[in-house]
């Protein structure tokens, strides 16, 4: 290897990570994005929608012709738009600004993703080499997604979210005009990529079923049980964790093995998800390891499949990019519209059991129709946007010095939290419904034995 | 190939039993059932002894929610939530839940009194008060004793 090829590889690997992580960064951010560009539901999830879209779009394109391409050229081409694109985001002044620039961003990011692949296996002196450090970031990247951009929100705002890969694309690109990395060039015409099409179903479906453990569980926890982002970032930093303490295992089991094993504990960790009977921390966590655990032992197997060397490396690989891309895209198409239906309805039902637990709680009459109306407004305007503080009407009539009336806000908030967190139950049944089919089709992956 | 699990392999099952122990924790906590509480139905009496004039102020006038509540076949709840237009939609006008309301009272300090709640003359202030308070000063619990003493 030349001087410096480990560190542009490393730039490179950070690079590809932050490409993947881009899939759910902004999720912690959405309620911060939502009130200041005053907009929709359906409006913020446009934010993610559009670069997933535009990531799967570009690579199924790409596929047709990235071979023909130098992969060095695909490449930094990818990393320049992945820049301008970012620094637009940062900088955008409107929802439609940042929708388009998310766009661009996808499409910058899909470039990215597949020119690394072979400049990796360049730099690291063999394809399969450069396919694992290509794998393993963007596993990496997948699932920490949400915790980074939790931080980076908390920390700062949303705006440093976008702000902050503008440097990392910067310097990569340098590197990669300064280093030149050979043997990065056309791969000319390879066989079919039909022998992919087991392992890449089921990384589409994998990655649909992630769509839950990564949207949903982050949303479950900042705007209904009420953490801060950075709070929320480090519970579902759990996922993360899980994927890397099963790294060990992972290369001990036969690959069917890890992939049916994966896919049947992402099932588990989603139905443990939707199971949730109140807002508990705790098994929320558990299922979200598991969740972790599942990914940490299927993904990596399946993306060495994907990544047929037989076929072109650039070429299977940007098929892979497309298709993960793809199954978060369709995941999310059937999943928000069933969220949008199910909690403005729990939302309904939650306020009606609040005002039964106030008005049969042993508080004075004189603050139970009062507490219950203002409450009323609170949930209106959450349904507005704002995060609902529901502790702020009892606040406002006592509760700070009202031991009866602050325990009957505690208890009134715990009814509330358990009948949203149930509306999440469907969104979550269905992530894992793409988990068991992805099960399903790791059963033929293991009759052909492809790995 | 050995039938007998590997180590790795037997994690793995491991791993899928503590899925199925986490959903049997999730149903044995209720995951199963509708959070409480359940909404009562409010034509029908509920059993709860009053101890002091204020819990029985109180009870008559939850009472009253629930006969104003029966009388427009809805929940208790909904019709506390309804009585300011301004915190959202309204289901009936102004006119319909004021019937309702006094007439739901009335009921309540009838019951009171047959239960024996409330000493036999009390009952006859308390049926004034609420046939000419301010509804609005009846429903948000300002009934005291200032009150029965201002309709003799």
């Amino acid at each position: 290897m030349k001087p410096g090829s480990t560190a542009l590889a490393g730039l490179l690997a950070a690079a590809v990570a932050i490409a993947f992580a881009d899939s759910s960064i902004v999720v912690l951010a959405l309620p911060e994005l939502y009130a200041r560009f005053d907009t929709t539901i359906e409006g913020v999830a446009w934010v993610i929608t559009a670069y997933n879209a535009a990531v799967a779009v570009t690579g199924l394109g790409l596929v047709l012709l990235v071979h023909r391409l130098n992969g060095a050229a695909v490449l930094a081409c990818g990393l320049l738009v992945f820049l301008a694109a970012s620094t637009a985001c940062a900088l955008a002044g409107s929802l439609s600004f940042l929708i388009g620039a998310r766009t661009v961003q996808g499409v910058g990011a899909a470039l990215l993703l597949a020119g690394a692949l072979p400049v990796l296996a360049a730099l690291k002196g063999s394809a399969a080499s450069g396919a694992r450090l290509w794998t393993l970031a963007g596993m990496f990247g997948a699932v920490l997604g949400p915790a980074l951009g939790g931080v980076l929100t908390q920390a700062f705002d949303w705006r440093a979210i976008f702000a902050a890969q503008a440097p990392v694309a910067a310097l990569s690109l340098l590197a990669v005009i300064w280093a030149r990395p050979e043997g990065a060039g056309d791969e000319g015409w390879r066989p079919s990529l039909r022998r992919t099409l087991v392992p890449n179903t089921c990384l589409g479906l994998l990655f649909g079923a992630l769509v839950g453990a990564l949207f949903l569980a982050v949303l479950l926890v900042i705007t209904v049980w009420g953490y801060s982002p950075l709070a929320g970032a480090a519970i579902v930093s759990v996922l993360p964790a899980a994927t890397l303490a099963v790294r060990p295992l992972e290369r001990r089991l036969t690959r069917p093995t890890a992939v049916s094993g994966g896919a049947a504990l992402l099932a588990g960790g989603l139905v443990g998800l939707a199971l949730l009977p109140s807002a508990s921390v705790a098994l929320a966590v558990c299922a979200l390891a598991l969740c972790g655990t599942g990914v940490g032992l299927a993904v990596p197997v399946l993306s060495q499949a994907a990544l047929d060397l037989s076929a072109g490396l650039t070429r299977s690989g940007t098929l892979t990019i497309g298709v993960r891309h793809l199954g978060l895209v369709l995941a999310l198409a059937s999943i928000a519209p069933l969220l949008a239906n199910q909690v403005p309805r729990a939302g309904d039902r939650a306020m009606l059991k609040a005002t039964a637990v106030l008005l049969d709680s042993p508080v004075g009459l004189d603050k139970k129709v009062p507490v219950a109306l203002d409450l009323r407004g609170a949930f209106a305007r959450a349904r507005a946007g704002e995060t609902p503080d529901l502790a702020e009407p009892f606040n406002a009539h006592g509760a700070r010095n009202d031991s009866k009336l602050a325990a009957t806000r505690d208890d009134l908030v715990g009814t509330i939290e358990a009948t949203i967190t149930r509306a999440f139950r469907p969104a979550f049944f269905l992530s894992a419904a793409f988990a068991a089919l992805a099960l399903l089709v790791s059963a033929v992956f293991r009759r052909r034995n492809v790995a | 190939m050995s039938r007998r699990l590997n180590a790795a392999q037997a994690v793995v099952v491991a791993l899928l039993v503590s899925c199925l122990v986490l959903v049997a924790v999730e149903l044995a906590k209720g995951a199963a059932s509708e959070p409480a509480p359940k909404l009562a139905n409010p034509c029908r009496p509920r059993n709860v002894q009053p101890s002091g004039f204020d819990a029985t102020v109180q009870r008559i006038v939850l009472d009253g929610f629930d006969g104003a509540a029966c009388r427009l076949h809805t929940t208790r709840e909904e019709l506390v939530l309804s009585l300011d237009p301004a915190t959202g939609e309204r289901r009936w006008d102004p006119p319909t839940i004021e019937r309702a309301l006094r007439a739901g009272l009335l009921r309540a300090v009838d019951d009171a009194e047959r239960r024996g709640d409330i000493p036999g003359f009390v009952a006859p202030l308390l049926r004034r008060l609420v046939e000419s308070a301010p509804i609005d000063q009846l429903i948000r619990g300002g009934i005291g004793l200032r009150d029965l003493l201002g309709s003799l």
